[in-house]
């Protein structure tokens, strides 16, 4: 049995079916895997309840849910701390060992990782820098307390609010602002309400396939690896997947009307700045400091590299 | 024994008020607060959840000792006797059994969310506050127990109900098929007098035990549900119309639609279809318009000269218009339960959609109304503008809770909850301050607290619907269910027509709010295959079950309108069938013709 929020007849929902399909052929039909696509089994945190309870064996988590059962990867979706895929990337390998470990500890096997693409700010009016973004009201999920503060802290006007009455409260002008990837954006049609678009990478949004170990541990030990093969090979399909369809999604809201509105350098400068002035509250309160300082260590390791590369 | 059971009440009712009263001032203090810098409670969302899972259960609590709990009408038909004493005995026994199991079910969930460890602000675990699930549904199967007889030996068998159910957590997995048969026993005793919620609860359980997935199953939908956080939305209305219904506002509403409507033929009958549809806006379906305005209007008209057996048809029919109309709670309810992910059906738009299908059903039933009147002979009232401006300002608080409401949510002053909280707050300011019907200190807590066990009755209901609901999610019954009509049903008009028979027959065995709660989610996607519009659907449900509360043999409305005027049921199949049909008229009219429903959207620019 597994559950995801990726949405019934998306494409990413198709990789899934056939990863599916795939495990039950190379375990000889003994792995059979019920797929609850479309949140129908709950949000993130209700899947993880599921899973501790054993009403659930399986699911493909957001970050928010893989923090459910550990915070680490968070360390992944620090806002502004990674330029791009690539910088991610490095630190995702690097640090996958530890993360995967720990997660092993609380029960969990990680089958594969992927993610759902950037966050990108989506507002009634164009927000190039932080400024524009205070002046308007922004979506917070009810269920984050920690980042609802910090946004308080920073002097922004954030909207506490659960995220099935965010389409609503676009309407009405209860929320003027959100972020979200573009996928997300244009599958609820959330944009229709904002269209602008900030062309900042804000956060990567992290996901895992994870599977309860003692679930895991009664399928037997051959057939194990080549399912985790399956499983790998549809994560980087997934991938390739989400990256064509980014472009895809933002030329498609285009033609729709959504206006992109560009970002400088100097602007971005003072997004980091804004978000870098977060790490210390993010740093422990969020993302546990180990994996907060392992992170951006090996960030920095990474734009080293790159700068002796260039020279 | 006595002093225990005193302080044990006082110990309930302090709770509740306190807890009511958190809920509706952090929400208040948020949306009053926004356009003043901000100013706000750290967290208040997360405890308003948690108040409201405190809410729903120690209400549930108040509801049992108060046997305020749903029941089947059957129950009734017992006199006293060994059969009553045995039915009593089972009916109770097996409460006790299903809800201690769910005390139990529930203390799982506790633990498994002490592992994800969220903080409340103040620096108390979240899972701290949430015993109080486990806590209050285990003095709940003790009080179950307590009650299936008035004597020790039949106290003992309760207790034993309990033992015997954690005995069958014993049976081994493989031979755990063979137990469908207490589902039968589980639906006898509901028929013989346990709450409708044991059923459900007891039914989840006993099919998620028999598959061999962990009982927790049904708890954790217990808790996700009520943990949603638009939830807190339906106490808080529900409260509001409590204290609505214990003031003097029925008298003074009557009298201002009395002096719009009098002066014309049959224009009583149109005034008693017109409050009891702006009563019900905050009612929503819970029957509370036939108990607080029944009394109130039947003798109006009588004494205007209406037969007796339209009357009480009239009242009888009248209790749930209004129900599209906001703030009406089941269209909110049904906007949570069929938004997914995919396809949101927003609460607004589903109100303004129901604006012209809701007008039809008051309409209908007034003009019904008025053919009856002018055969009936009657003294006419001369229209006087005078009695108008002064009723109309003898009411204007009442009048303006609708407008105020509508306007702080459709300004983007406030969200959903927030909205309630304020319809509560502006409810308790007009009748304890400036109307002064009811005392703040003298009566307003014996108010919410009989509101408090309303709503404990109907969040457990709910939370233990979505139980029941996830194992035909678990099962995947609702693919099933779409294969099978994909194949044996064509085309959208005959989709729709299953509906409507469908939805009328278990509107009337079903309580709304489970109603939706159980079938929205399975008909929602069903009705996208077949390219009906979400938000027409969602009307085309609300209407119907509208119906289904006239449908025979147990539609809700006849029930608490037997118990209200003391009528036998089936004399009121009679008086109801006239209004059956008419209803029935035009909710095939809103059914098939969409542009009633999306016109106005599309007027609007939303579609
Ligand atoms: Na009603
Ligand atoms: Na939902």
């Amino acid at each position: 049995k597994m559950a995801t929020l990726v949405p019934d007849g998306s494409s990413w929902h198709q990789v899934l079916k056939e990863t599916a399909a795939e495990w039950n052929r190379v375990s000889g039909g003994k792995v059979r895997v019920n797929l609850y696509a479309g949140g129908t089994a709950g949000d993130d945190p209700d899947v993880v309840r599921k899973m501790t309870l054993g009403t659930l064996n399986a699911a493909v988590l957001t970050s928010v849910g893989v923090a459910e059962i550990d915070k680490s990867v968070y360390a992944m979706s620090i806002p502004m701390a990674y330029r791009d895929y690539d910088e991610v990337y490095y630190v995702l390998e690097k640090m996958r060992p530890s993360l995967e470990a720990s997660m092993l500890e609380k029960g969990y096997v990680v089958l594969n990782w992927a993610d759902g693409g950037w966050v990108h700010y989506f507002a009634k009016r164009p927000v190039t820098d932080p400024d524009d973004l205070r002046s308007l009201k922004l979506f917070s999920w009810a269920g984050d307390t920690d980042t609802l503060e910090i946004w308080r802290n920073l002097r922004f006007n954030p909207v506490p609010l659960p995220s099935t009455e965010l389409a609503t409260a676009l309407q009405t002008g209860l929320v003027e602002a959100f972020g979200a990837p573009p996928q997300v954006a244009v599958i609820t049609r959330y944009y229709e309400n904002a269209k602008n678009m900030t062309d900042l990478n804000w956060a990567l949004l992290l996901g895992a396939t994870v599977i309860k170990k003692e679930v895991w541990e009664r399928i037997p030990a051959d057939i194990r690896p080549k399912l985790l093969e399956v499983a790998r090979n549809a994560g980087r399909k997934l991938q390739a997947e989400v990256r064509r369809s980014g472009e895809a999604d933002v030329a498609a809201m285009k033609s729709k009307g959504l206006n992109v509105v560009p970002v400088d350098a100097p602007t971005r400068a003072q997004w980091t700045m804004l978000a870098e002035s977060t790490y210390p509250q993010v740093r422990g309160h969020i993302v546990p400091a180990a994996a907060f300082d392992e992170a951006l260590r090996y960030r920095d390791e990474y734009r080293k590299q790159q700068a002796a590369h260039k020279k | 024994m006595t002093t225990l059971a005193a302080v044990f009440r006082r110990t309930e009712q302090v709770v509740l008020v306190a807890t009511l009263a958190l809920a509706t001032l952090l929400p208040v203090i948020d949306a009053f607060g926004r356009p003043l810098g901000g100013f706000h409670v750290p967290g208040s969302a997360a405890y308003v959840q948690q108040l409201t899972l405190w809410l729903a259960f120690v209400g549930g609590l108040a509801a049992t000792s108060q046997a305020k709990h749903l029941k089947l009408s059957t129950a009734e038909f017992f006199d006293e006797g060994l059969a009553k004493t045995l039915s009593q005995l089972l009916a109770y026994s097996v409460a006790a059994a299903v809800v201690g199991i769910l005390a139990y079910a529930s203390a799982q969930v506790v633990l498994a969310n002490r592992i994800q460890t969220k903080m409340l602000p103040i620096g108390v675990p979240e899972w701290v506050s949430e015993t109080v699930m486990p806590v209050a549904l285990g003095l709940m199967a003790l009080q179950f127990a307590w009650m299936a007889s008035n004597r020790w030996w039949g106290r003992l068998v309760g207790l034993g109900a309990i033992g015997g159910a954690f005995a069958l957590g014993l049976v081994p997995p493989e031979s755990a098929g063979a137990l469908w048969p207490l589902a039968l026993l589980i639906v006898g005793a509901a028929l013989l007098g346990a709450p409708v919620f044991v059923a459900m609860g007891g039914i989840a359980l006993v099919l998620f035990f028999r598959e061999g997935t962990p009982v927790a199953a049904v708890s954790a939908e217990v808790y996700r549900l009520i943990a949603s956080p638009t939830l807190p939305a339906i106490p808080l209305l529900t409260a509001a119309g409590y204290v609505l219904a214990e003031s003097g506002a029925a008298e003074r509403l009557v009298r201002f639609f009395r002096a719009v409507f009098g002066w014309m033929p049959g224009g009583i009958a149109v005034m008693v279809a017109a409050v009891c549809a702006v009563f019900t806006t905050f009612t929503g379906g819970s029957g509370v318009t036939i108990i607080a305005l029944g009394g109130l209007v039947y003798p109006i008209l009588r004494k205007d000269g209406y037969p007796e057996g339209f009357s009480l048809g009239l009242v009888t029919a009248s209790g749930s218009l209004g129900l599209l109309f906001p703030p009406s709670l089941p269209v909110i309810l049904y906007s949570v339960v069929a938004s997914t992910r995919d396809q949101t059906v927003p609460a607004d738009d589903l109100f303004i959609a129901g604006l012209v299908p809701g007008l039809l059903l008051v309409v209908i039933t007034a003009f019904y109304g008025i053919v009856i009147g002018r055969r009936v002979q009657q003294e006419k009232v001369p229209f006087s503008p005078r009695e108008v401006v002064a009723s109309a300002w003898g009411a204007k608080w009442e009048l303006l809770l609708p407008v105020f409401i509508v306007a702080l949510f459709v300004s983007g002053f406030a969200s959903m909850v927030e909205a309630a909280a304020s319809a509560l707050a502006y409810t308790v300011i007009v009748e304890c301050f400036i109307t002064r019907d009811i005392h703040i200190v003298k009566s307003l807590p014996n108010v919410l607290l009989k509101a408090a066990a309303l709503m404990g009755a109907v969040l457990i209901l709910l939370s233990v619907a979505m139980g029941l609901t996830s194992y035909l999610v678990d099962a995947m019954i609702p693919d099933m269910l779409l294969t099978w009509v994909r194949t044996h049903i064509e085309s959208q008009v005959m989709f729709l027509l299953a509906l409507n028979g469908l939805l009328l027959v278990l509107g009337s065995v079903l309580e709304i709010y489970s109603a939706i709660i159980v079938l929205a989610p399975i008909i929602a996607p069903i009705g996208a295959a077949f390219d009906v519009d979400p938000i027409h659907l969602g009307v085309i449900f609300l209407a119907n079950l509208e119906l289904g509360f006239l449908f025979p043999p147990v539609g809700l409305n006849l029930f608490l309108s037997s118990s209200r005027f003391g009528k036998p049921l089936t004399s009121l199949y009679r008086h109801v069938f006239p209004f059956l049909i008419i209803t029935g008229i035009g909710v095939l009219l809103i059914t098939y013709i969409p542009a009633m429903s999306l016109g106005v959207l599309r007027l609007l620019g939303r579609q």
